[in-house]
């Protein structure tokens, strides 16, 4: 009884992108992408302008720095992680609130391609606003001159942010489908977990989605890894699981 | 048969939603009737592989439902529940919903405009979801199931909040279907909604089938108790002056823009109802619902006997 998956997960990808469009939490997705840019706009103005936006042991940290800081703090600690937490958690999970997802299960389609479809279009959409953010922060912030050798980080820090907005993703996906609520246990994971296992010694670091992504070959294999495991499993739960939908 | 369900029952938690059903349901049409909560969604849910039995079993043209999803090239389904992609026009809605059973575009897009005709949508289907009338959106929600054109519709409370004119064009749409050879099981708490389309009945009542075969053996049972309808009008008071004209109805009172009126003999009350809202001598007739107290008293009768 297996039915097709790619072909019907096409089309649930068509859906949910229209669908995404119009979600709730867009406006979120649109003031996460939109604040570096306008946090970069502020700091090259005061740069501009002779003062320092931040200083460390007295020392003026340019706008190139700041960059960077931007990129791991900023981006990848809270915007990509939150991203995932927030839209991951709703792929399912909303069609389930809103009792949409009667309309899906009575369809010739195997389960496990709405979560696919679905998880495709998350990433694709994510994706299309968060990386051409980054790109806008760096034109702004770094300067004309240190454009070109730092293009080869700007496009290692894009490879990043996205594997990020996939395992994340992936993740949090999983969790709705297998949870009723799942926005707050991925809340306590990003903001609550990571930030406190990464500082810890020890392996717990390893229990997180963060410590993979530092650039490393065998790094981008373990979130690879995370990804698929993650997808596949939210695929395999679904075709197994119950919904009793609030009337 | 159609549907064969051997000691069916479904608990939600300590909560028996279905209580060892086995019943068949031949070719045809068959209503399946009983108060809220009776347990007739739950059936539906069953029947179309949204739940799964906690015991029993169940067979869908011979074949097990859940987990199966090619069956659903030969069901279609209307829920209960009020929920769409609200800001979707009509016709987008019902042609993303096409495109899932594999249709091209073309194809859905024309599949969705004869199910949109169907329902007598197509004019409207260029206009949101969200801004229908809660009739309209029974009736896109019906396109939804048929716009595959299945060999088996379950329907579940399809007539519900739609006016008289379209309660009647959804009637005939559904007896119709049956007609081309295919089989419809439609659930309704309304004796005469059901009667309306077929006399082959399963009765329900606390998760049980109580009954099952002819109609027209509870019809005094039914007819017995007094029936309210409550109907939403653009003039309220000139509609209750003419139905209070006809001998059909014992009482009349208003709640907000609505008329709640009782009948001792729906049949009768219903066509007149109809007739006066084709006439429009009374203005729009925007929603007719009926609660399921008269419904209930009957089952606590058979129940207690």
């Amino acid at each position: 009884m297996t039915a097709p998956l790619f072909g019907p997960a096409r089309r649930v990808f068509e859906l949910t992108l229209g669908e995404m469009l119009w979600a709730r939490r867009t406006a979120f997705m649109a003031l996460a992408a939109g604040a570096p840019i306008v946090i970069a706009i502020l700091a090259r103005l005061a740069v501009v302008n002779g003062s320092a936006v931040l200083t460390v042991n007295g020392n003026r940290i340019g706008t190139q720095a700041m960059f960077e800081t931007a990129v791991s703090v900023l981006y990848l600690r809270f915007i990509v992680p939150a991203l995932g937490v927030f839209y991951g958690t709703s792929l399912i999970a909303d069609e389930v609130e809103d009792r949409t997802i009667t309309y899906l299960f009575t369809r010739p389609i195997a389960r496990g391609a709405i979560v696919l479809g679905k998880y495709l279009a998350y990433l694709l959409c994510v994706a299309a606003v968060v990386l051409p953010s980054l790109a806008l922060v760096f034109l702004i912030m770094v300067p004309f001159q240190n454009m070109g050798p730092l293009f080869g980080k700007l496009l290692t820090d894009l490879g990043i942010l996205a594997l990020g907005l996939a395992a994340y993703g992936a993740l949090f996906l999983w969790a709705g489908v297998s949870f009723k609520r799942p926005l707050v246990g991925g809340l306590v994971f990003i903001f609550g977990w990571e930030p406190l296992a990464m500082v810890l010694p020890g392996y717990l670091r390893y229990l997180t989605i963060a410590h993979y992504l530092q650039a490393s070959a065998s790094n981008v294999a373990s979130v690879l890894a995370i990804t698929a495991a993650a997808v596949l499993l939210a695929m395999r739960t679904i075709q197994t699981r119950e919904y009793v939908l609030e009337q | 048969m159609i549907i064969a369900a051997e000691h069916l029952s479904k608990w939600y938690g300590h909560v028996s939603g279905l209580n060892d059903v086995t019943v068949s349901v031949p070719e045809g049409i068959t209503g399946l009737l009983g108060p809220n909560g009776a347990g007739k969604s739950t059936f539906m849910k069953i029947v179309t592989g949204q739940l799964r039995p906690s015991t029993g079993s169940v067979r869908v043209f011979g074949e097990p439902i859940w987990g199966n999803p090619a069956q659903y090239r030969r069901l279609g389904f209307c829920p209960e529940q009020d929920a769409f992609y609200e800001h979707m026009t009509g016709m987008q809605w019902v042609e993303a919903l096409a495109r899932l059973h594999g249709m091209s575009h073309d194809a859905a897009q024309a599949a969705a405009r004869q199910a949109l005709d169907a329902v007598d949508l197509l004019d409207v289907g260029d206009r949101k979801i969200g801004a229908y009338s809660k009739g309209m959106r029974q009736r896109v929600k019906l396109a939804q199931a048929i716009v595959h054109e299945p060999q088996l519709l379950i329907l579940d409370e399809p007539l519900s909040g739609m006016d008289p004119i379209m309660r009647r064009r959804t009637i005939r749409l559904i007896t119709d279907w049956a007609r081309a050879g295919r089989s419809v099981i439609v659930s309704s708490h309304i004796l005469h909604e059901i009667e309306a389309m077929t006399a082959n009945i399963l009765l329900m009542h606390n998760g049980r089938v109580v009954a099952e075969g002819n109609v027209h053996q509870i019809r005094g049972l039914i007819d017995a108790q007094p029936h309210r309808v409550s109907i939403r009008a653009e003039q309220p008071r000139a509609l209750a002056q003419q139905l209070l004209a006809g001998d059909d109805v014992s009482s009349v009172r208003f709640d907000g823009d609505a008329v709640i009126v009782e009948t001792p003999r729906p049949d009768s009350f219903y066509a007149r109802l109809t007739g006066i809202a084709a006439s429009g001598e009374a203005g729009a007739v925007d929603e007719v619902t009926s609660p399921d107290d008269n419904l209930q008293a009957v089952f606590s009768y058979l129940v207690k006997s």
